[in-house]
């Protein structure tokens, strides 16, 4: 099976810092792909890289088999790779509708066509089976942390999102929240969507992923399959970029 | 030998097949279930009139199409006209639903319960209890076509008689019998194991929709399981298959209360856990039910070091469970519902990598881990398939019975 989103040899430095050394990363419909490391080890960067916020210093990016450019995120979002950041751009003061199709509003004629707008919403909310929320007039600003995530992510998918990348989805949340936003996640990627999860929660991680692709400063230390391997394992690539055969060699991709 | 079948054996399997559509799928147009069901038009047309003149479907125009031509019919089920009583009894929970043909949950009533010896007459009259009032509330053109339990036990397949469960402290109880005396709608009631119906439950209507290999564990007091195999559930002889939970993990390991010991009811159930987590017994929080697991998922994550390791180890054993249970059945899908829906989500780490040592390569390669779908519900939602069951076998015949 291609990969639906592949990444290959992405080098980027800051100035003198060299954040990311040759990194290969790929995602399949219809799995979620972790993306796991220490802080500093590059998740973030390599995301932003991917979602054409910070431009790739050599490398490339292949999508759907076809090797494209992304120079900002309007070239992400058209080729349907969606990101959805752990500090959640979401507006406050507007309610659930609003935030879904900020900058993006559907008109008919002059006005907004707020019917239009709603019903989609909707259907994105029950597509994904999201019952927590009890009206989609609802002020974001009256929504739990759990509710907002999932707010984040329907937006992410209303656009016939291809790709969705969650930065640290579950990171400020409760225990019951987070068992909401896992099996969201679980289900976006049910639906044939390739999903990349950030995550620092080996629960998490083991708890909804297909492959683990694990960082370690700057580099790939493995991309594998989740069921081949131990909770162990994935923390030893995670804090030693190896165990066993698999990882880094001599501190390089092998 | 045998002619082949009769053409009204025919018609009645093609009346069945039709609603078990509109039942599980919803509302359906008469041209998709021309191409669903390999039928010509005519003959769909014979069988919706006929379950339309029954009152079990009602036909409609569709909202709009978008396409050119005469809209087709859609076909949908009569959910607020035609329902089933659906019960379950669990160690800390009875309640009871109305569901409507379709699926459709339209009334439920739910209480707490005690744990303590199986009162038969109590239970039954609290039951019955909950269904009269929610009779009271229908409309008179409303038909009850059936009534089922999921129980927490295990129940004997030719006369639904709970023949053990520990954790209900029942033995050899006519439970059916008891609370169909008591609706007093002249309807037998259907008893199952409720993990079993639970695993129906999801194999229809929920995760596992047309996963035709799943497991799925229900984690109440103890460990319950459903095996369904080539798209049919695996019950045994005699109907007691199933029993995941007393599956040996640890040979010599803690008491179950089945009376044998390391049972993996016995190392992942409630009491494993909160015992682990030095909880047992403390007074101020839940000290059991889902409260009290819940507040040591909670505690895990927060830092409690005590819960993680409780955590920890409770994942390990289910890992190993599920382990034996993909080497021998090569499920494509294993559901996680009840309490173990949140075990398994703060312990999976634990859970997948006794996976990776113990599970052979070629069934864990494709096998897929979910959490139920239907949560609480399972249970209910799956009695009331039971409940459907004979309905959408025979649809005529079944409506003929209640209303004759």
């Amino acid at each position: 099976m291609t990969p639906l989103l592949e990444v290959r040899g992405i080098d980027k430095s800051f100035g003198p810092v060299q954040v990311l050394h040759d990194v290969t990363l790929h995602a399949h419909a219809g799995e979620v792909t972790a993306l796991v490391g220490d802080n500093g080890a590059g998740k973030s960067t390599l995301v932003k890289c991917i979602g054409g916020i910070h431009p790739i210093d050599a490398g490339e990016i292949v999508f759907d088999g076809k090797p494209v450019q992304v120079h900002g995120p309007r070239d992400a979002g058209e080729l349907g790779i969606e990101i959805v950041y752990q500090d959640l751009a979401l507006c406050d003061n507007l309610d659930i509708v609003q935030n879904m199709f900020l900058g993006r509003e559907r008109r008919s004629g002059l006005v907004l066509d707020e019917a239009t707008m709603e019903e989609l919403a909707q259907q994105t909310l029950s597509g994904l089976s999201v019952r927590t929320v009890k009206s989609i007039r609802q002020q974001v600003s009256s929504l739990s942390g759990g509710q907002r995530q999932t707010v984040a992510i329907a937006k992410a998918v209303l656009w016939n999102s291809k790709v969705v990348i969650l930065d640290e989805p579950t990171a400020a949340l409760g225990v019951a929240q987070t068992a909401q936003v896992l099996e969201l996640v679980r289900r976006l990627a049910d639906t044939g969507l390739a999903v990349v999860l950030i995550s620092h929660n080996m629960n998490d991680v083991f708890a909804v992923s297909d492959r683990i692709a694990a960082l370690y400063l700057g580099r790939m230390a493995a991309q594998v399959r989740t069921a081949d391997v131990t909770h162990a394992q994935v923390v030893e690539l995670i804090t030693a970029g190896r165990s066993g055969d698999l990882g880094l060699k001599n501190g390089v991709t092998p | 030998m045998r002619a082949g079948p009769s053409q009204e054996e025919i018609r009645r399997h093609n009346l069945g097949a039709l609603l078990r559509h509109v039942h599980l799928g919803g509302p359906i147009s008469r041209a998709e279930l021309t191409t669903r069901m390999g039928l010509n038009r005519s003959t769909i047309m014979a069988l919706t009139s006929d379950l339309t003149a029954a009152g079990l479907v009602r036909e409609e125009l569709p909202r709009e199409t978008g396409r050119a031509g005469r809209p087709s019919l859609v076909v949908r089920p009569e959910s607020s006209r035609v329902y089933v009583f659906a019960f379950d009894v669990g160690p800390d929970r009875l309640a009871a639903a109305r569901v409507g043909l379709g699926g459709a949950i339209l009334d439920r009533r739910e209480a707490a319960r005690e744990r303590g010896p199986f009162r038969l007459e109590e239970l039954a009259g609290a039951l019955a209890g909950f269904a009269r009032q929610m009779r009271r509330k229908t409309r008179d053109d409303t038909v009850c076509v059936g009534a089922a339990a999921a129980v927490s036990g295990g129940v004997r397949k030719s006369d639904g008689v709970i023949r053990f469960g520990p954790n209900l402290r029942a033995d050899e109880v006519p439970f059916g019998e008891e609370l169909g005396r008591r609706l007093g709608l002249g309807l037998p009631v259907t008893v199952g194991n409720d993990a079993n119906l639970a695993a129906l439950a999801e194999h229809s209507r929920g995760v596992g929709m047309g996963v035709r290999d799943l497991i799925y564990l229900h984690g109440d007091v103890g460990i319950g399981g459903g095996i369904i195999a080539g798209g049919h559930l695996l019950g045994g002889h005699d109907g007691y298959g199933g029993e995941v939970g007393h599956m040996v993990v640890n040979p010599g390991g803690r008491d179950c209360g089945c009376g044998s010991s390391g049972c993996l009811e016995a190392e992942v159930g409630e009491r494993a856990l909160l015992e682990a987590a030095g909880r047992l017994g403390r007074h101020g929080a839940a000290q059991h039910g889902r409260d009290a697991v819940r507040a040591v998922v909670d505690g895990a994550d927060r830092g409690d070091i005590v819960a993680q390791e409780a955590l920890g180890r409770v994942g390990d054993w289910l890992g190993l469970g599920v382990a034996n249970l993909v080497n021998i059945f090569n499920p494509e899908m294993v559901i996680f519902g009840g309490m173990l829906r949140e075990v398994y989500l703060g312990s999976a780490a634990q859970v997948r990598s006794r996976l990776a040592l113990h599970a052979m390569a070629p069934q864990r390669e494709k096998l897929r881990l979910r959490t139920s779908a239907l949560a609480d519900d399972a249970t209910l939602v799956g009695a009331a398939e039971l409940a459907f069951a004979h309905v959408l076998a025979d649809p005529l015949e079944a409506l003929a019975r209640v209303s004759g």
